[in-house]
């Protein structure tokens, strides 16, 4: 009886939900699987009535139709399934969102695309169920963990950062980040960028002579090959706090030229008056980027009294002792927390400033010198300046030409520190005896929980017993770390432990 | 429930907590090392690659030193050979032979062409080194590559490993806690059903209770119905007994309703009959309040006019009041004229009288005098009297006011400057006895000189031309009229005011003091009967401290005036309305008068009256003898008379005209 009654809107319905349902569903043929599983939900009520309707009106009574094969019992949707629909067809050009019940705006969220334009969703949509879709349809791996959680981070984090990969500068629009900006500048926290391009040379002259030569020539031609400027960017993004830029080019293998790795003086300055500008960094890494002492030296002046900046990382440059020596300065002029020098080419006076300025630093807890040459004399100056420093945790010192002296004065350190919980001299000199003066010293201490000796010839007796040693600290530390009575400095040397597991 | 079961678990934690640990510690210590293992095999790759580059940055150190060296070597080298050849141009410049010179110059190509063949070598070397280098670059890459796979199988097998070890650890802990699941499960199990049990056989008894419990309840319930049953019978019947009860009230009430109604009705007729009526009444009394109206109207014109009426007789009454008030106060002034005259009248005709009296008093003690001086021969003295020396009506002395005293102090003074020795006039007899005019005069001065503010300024300038005495009188007077002082006594009292004064502030007169504090001011008889008393005294002390009025200091005057002031205020007050009344005291005027009649004594009247007896017998005797005489002498002098008259009548005309003539009467008694 309700049907009957209900026919004449029925109809109706059915004809402009039919339509729909077209649209639809060759939108979805063409766009992408990700909503055909939601669809036939919706699908059969018309393609039925399709059938119903043609039906003669003797039917009409009828509650089963045996002869319809496409008769099912399956009633119309409710009108606010039709409602939403409609919404989620045209929410480009009309979004309506706020002004629903949390359940129907669940169910619009749902069933939006992926492909709408960030110009509409960027600020309107915060589920994050939405924007995982959106990711995973663009990236097949994501770590949501990596970008705190939020899968609308990751997804304008990455977004941002594949535009500014592959900006050329002088031929893209600078407009095209910049456009981005107002949707992104709330969600945006990192900037992790590996790559940023050289501006477009005549292609004549890459491919022409030989990599040496147009390497050359190119260097000596174009000194101003500037890449793309992040200052307005940057100055945008009112939540910006880590920083991570390699200025290079990736994955260029055999087409590899010195001019597709050049960070120029102006990118420098640029860069700097970015980083001071930007009050909100906590983060700042530059590797790979062919930095010497000058630049950094630009870079690190930049830097002093800078209000938030916790984490400094410039390895894999061309670092000197001058540069250390600001690295030095700026240890004692901010809150610095970690530095890396890694891969650089400070020597024993480098050593020996950054080793002045931990003396008496409370705010640097890991300091990385891997890959260096501050050779015995700035090993011994770092260990002197332990002595006396009470914050510094991590200390990596692997790679840097020390032998016994060191690790006599080593040793008396580990029987003195209490902070430190992780060493690393692998791939030096040490000697056996030095390996034995720091199994002596090991055995004094109860708060190293890592000690790497690979490679640096060390009885394997003694790497041995100082293992055991470790252990047993390790062991001691989980138990404080159990009991809630003990100090919190066991969970503070979880901390680094876990970028080496 | 959920607590308690909170609290088993708690106490079975130990046991398990044993075995889950003992698997966990031995899972923990394997998957550690696992770790351990892995990681060092990982970054193994690292480390060797790092170890690498360290010797290759060595080694590249090393070469390039060398490389520096060859090149400085060669440079140094070529310099010398460069030098050399130089050196050989200047000499084949000086070589003149051709021979000798296209023998420099070919040495010199052969030179050169060998430095260039050596730079040539140099570079040739140099770029069989960047060759190599970029062969290196090739394999350092291949190298790196293959590191990165191997440093990828690695971490995938040491994932796996993980994996798989982490699942195995699971399954272990899983299996354990299965285990101990089960143990659990059975022992609460057994717990459950013993419980359960427990519970079985308490719900059992707490059936039966119930039971026993349901029956009781419906043995009450059903006591209860019936009870109630009862009481609902009961009430019914009493509900229905009244119902009738009721209904029959109903029907009274219908009957007394129709009784009422029938009432009503006949009330209701009467009502309309009495309505007829009342409304007869009403426009008879309309007409009536219409004519009291009328008649209010008269009464009002009535009042109005009466109004008026009276109102003219109150200005008529009104007008004759004032006639009498000044037919009042011209008949106070004829009462006063006529007090006047009547007191004058008084004195006249009481001096009249006693003139009258003292005449015959006179008389009679001249007839005294004649009877004892030429009767009895006795000598005579003329008795004395105080009532023979008064004249006029007895009285209080009469009061003067103050500033005749003043007038009289003043002029008295005055006079006894010149006649110093002139006898006491009446007037001091006035003055308390111890002031002396003097005194009283000095004071008065010295008032006058002090409160001179008390005199209008007016008054002043119109005294300047004055004479020193009258200037004085008349600011006395104004001073005194300012103060409030009018009859002598007030001023009496201010000199003695003044003098007490003095004396309080002279410590050598103490006695006096005492003496004057009995004066008292208000006392008025006293101080007349003490003024008699120390007449003489008050002299002589007056004698003794001589009237010194220069110790009143000037500047006391005030406080002293301000003082009596302040003292005479109450008296003044109490006194004032008596001073109207002149009322003559009468009480002396009977004695005097009994006393004037009294002037001649009861002896010499008995004296008198047997002299008068005697001397009426003798009188009698004598009379009878002058009558007799004068009888004698009548008779002869009528003898005389009557011959002489009837001489007259008979010498008249008359006689002869009668019919009777006289002559002829008269015939007998002269004969």
């Amino acid at each position: 009886m309700q049907e009957t009654l209900v026919t004449p809107t029925l109809s109706v319905l059915s004809r402009s939900s039919i339509t729909m349902q077209d649209r639809s569903s060759t939108a979805g043929q063409a766009s992408s699987t990700g909503p055909q599983p939601s669809r036939p939900s919706v699908i059969p009520p018309p393609s039925k009535s399709k059938g119903w309707k043609s039906g003669a009106n003797v039917r009409r009574m009828r509650r089963i139709i045996a002869e319809d094969p496409e008769w099912s019992l399956a009633i119309v949707p409710l009108l606010t399934e039709l409602c939403i629909q409609h919404i989620v067809e045209n929410f480009q050009n009309n979004p309506i969102l706020k002004q629903l019940l949390p359940e129907h705006q669940q169910k619009v969220l749902n069933h939006l695309s992926p492909d709408l334009p960030l110009t509409v969703t960027a600020n309107l949509i915060d589920d994050e169920n939405y924007w995982r879709r959106c990711c995973m349809q663009r990236w097949p791996v994501c770590h949501v963990a990596r970008h705190g959680g939020s899968w609308k981070r990751l997804f304008f984090e990455r977004h941002l950062e594949n535009l500014i990969k592959h900006f050329i500068p002088s031929t893209t629009d600078p407009a095209v980040i910049l456009d981005l900006l107002p949707f992104c500048r709330n969600y945006v926290r990192r900037l992790r960028v590996d790559q940023f391009l050289p501006p477009v040379q005549l292609p004549l002259q890459p491919w022409n002579g030989e990599l040496s030569d147009s390497g050359s020539e190119a260097e000596m031609e174009q000194p101003t090959g500037d890449h793309y400027q992040l200052r307005d960017l940057v100055a945008g993004l009112s939540h910006l706090e880590e920083l991570d830029l390699v200025y290079g080019v990736k994955d260029c293998g055999m087409n590899f030229e010195w001019n597709l790795f050049l960070f120029t003086y102006q990118d420098c300055h640029s860069l700097a008056a970015t980083i001071k500008a930007c009050h909100t960094l906590k983060t700042f890494r530059l590797t790979r980027s062919k930095v010497d002492d000058d630049k950094a030296r630009i870079l690190i002046r930049s830097l002093l009294d800078h209000p938030a900046l916790e984490e400094l990382d410039l390895s894999h440059n061309l670092i000197g002792d001058r540069g250390a020596r600001a690295a030095a300065k700026l240890l004692s002029h901010s809150h610095l927390r970690v530095l890396t020098l890694a891969n650089n080419q400070v020597r024993a006076p480098g050593a020996q400033s950054l080793a002045h300025a931990l003396a008496h630093n409370t705010n640097l807890i890991s300091l990385n010198l891997r890959l260096n040459c501050i050779e015995d004399e700035g090993g011994q100056a770092l260990a002197h300046a332990l002595q006396t420093n009470k914050c510094l945790t991590t200390l990596h010192l692997g790679g840097n030409e020390l032998s016994e002296p060191t690790a006599t004065l080593l040793s008396q350190v580990l029987t003195v520190n209490t902070t430190l919980t992780s060493i690393n001299l692998s791939c030096n000199h040490i000697g056996l005896d030095g390996g034995k003066q720091l199994l002596e010293g090991m055995s004094d201490n109860k708060t190293l929980l890592e000690f790497d000796l690979r490679l640096s010839d060390v009885a394997q007796e003694s790497e041995y017993l100082i293992g055991q040693a470790l252990c047993a600290n390790r062991e001691a530390a989980r138990q404080r770390a159990l009991n809630p009575s003990h100090f919190m400095s066991p969970i503070t040397a979880k901390g680094p432990e876990n970028p080496v597991g | 429930m959920g607590r308690k079961r909170v609290r088993k678990i708690k106490a079975r934690a130990p046991s398990r907590k044993k075995k889950a640990d003992w698997y966990e510690l031995g899972g923990r210590q394997k998957l550690a090392k696992l770790l351990l293992c892995g990681t060092e095999l990982v970054t193994n790759i690292q480390v060797a690659t790092d170890i690498r580059e360290i010797h290759r940055r060595v080694e590249e150190e090393e070469i390039k030193r060398q490389r520096l060296e060859k090149l400085e070597n060669e440079v140094k080298t070529s310099q010398d050979k460069f030098d050399e050849i130089t050196a050989k141009w200047e000499e084949g410049r000086q070589k003149r032979i051709p021979q000798d010179l296209w023998d420099v110059l070919s040495t010199q190509q052969v030179h050169c062409a060998a430095l260039i063949e050596d730079k040539n070598k140099l570079i040739s070397e140099l770029q069989q080194e960047l060759k190599t280098k970029d062969d290196q670059y090739v394999k350092d890459l291949k190298k790196q590559s293959d590191d990165i796979c191997l440093l990828l199988e690695r971490m995938e097998e040491q994932v796996k490993n993980v994996m798989k070890t982490f699942r195995q650890e699971l399954s272990y802990i899983e299996k354990a806690f299965e285990i101990e699941r089960q143990e659990l499960l059975t022992s609460n199990k057994k717990k459950w059903e013993r419980a359960l049990q427990a519970h079985n056989a308490k719900e059992l008894e707490y059936l039966m209770n119930r039971i026993k419990k349901v029956e009781d309840y419906e043995k009450q319930l059903n006591k209860q119905r019936i009870w109630d049953w009862e009481e609902y019978n009961m009430i019914k019947i009493k509900l229905e007994q009244d119902v009738q009860i009721l209904e029959q009230q109903l029907q009274q009430m219908k009957a007394t309703y129709q009784l009422n109604q029938e009432k009503l009705e006949y009330n209701f007729q009467v009502l309309k009959k009495r309505d007829e009526e009342s409304t007869v009444i009403k426009s008879q009394q309309k007409r009536k309040i219409n004519r009291l109206h009328d008649t209010l109207n008269n009464l009002r014109s009535k009042y109005a006019k009466q109004i008026k009426q009276f109102q003219e007789e109150n200005q008529s009454l009104t007008s004759d009041y004032k006639r009498l008030v000044m037919q009042f106060k011209e008949l106070q002034k004829a009462m006063r004229h006529f007090a006047l005259i009547d007191e004058k009248q008084f004195r006249e005709i009481w001096l009249m009288n006693e003139e009258e009296a003292k005449e015959l008093i006179s008389r009679a003690f001249d007839v005294d005098r004649i009877i004892h001086t030429h009767h009895l021969g006795l000598p005579w003295t003329v008795p004395d009297f105080w009532f023979l020396r008064n004249v006029g009506p007895i009285s209080q002395q009469q009061q003067k006011s103050a500033t005749q005293i003043l007038e009289e102090v003043l002029m008295q003074t005055e006079e006894e400057e010149t006649e110093e020795a002139a006898s006491e006039a009446e007037s001091y007899l006035d003055l308390p006895k111890q002031i002396s005019a003097k005194t009283t005069r000095k004071i008065l001065m010295l008032l006058c000189d002090e409160s001179g503010f008390l005199i209008e300024s007016k008054l002043l300038s119109l005294l300047l031309p004055l004479e020193k005495n009258e200037c004085y009188l008349l600011k006395l007077d104004a001073i005194f009229s300012a103060l409030g002082i009018e009859s002598e006594d007030d001023l009496y009292k201010l000199v003695n005011f003044f003098l007490r004064y003095r004396v309080y502030h002279s410590p050598s007169s103490q006695e006096q003091t005492s003496l004057m504090s009995a004066l008292e001011p208000g006392e008025k008889r006293d101080l007349e009967e003490q003024k008699e008393e120390s007449l003489g005294e008050g002299e002589a002390e007056e004698k003794e401290h001589p009237p010194s009025p220069m110790l009143i200091h000037p500047n006391d005057v005030l406080k002293i005036l301000e003082a009596f002031v302040m003292g005479l205020k109450k008296p003044r007050d109490s006194r004032a309305p008596v001073k109207l009344k002149h009322v003559r005291d009468d009480s002396k005027d009977s004695e005097y008068w009994e006393a004037l009649t009294t002037v001649i004594s009861d002896t010499t009247q008995n004296l008198w009256d047997a002299l008068y007896t005697a001397l009426e017998k003798y009188h009698l005797i004598l009379t009878q003898r002058a009558t007799l005489l004068i009888e004698n002498n009548s008779l002869e002098q009528q003898n005389t008379e009557l011959q002489m008259l009837l001489q007259q009548y008979l010498d008249s005309k008359i006689n002869s005209e009668l019919q009777v003539p006289p002559t002829q009467v008269f015939r007998v008694p002269t004969t």
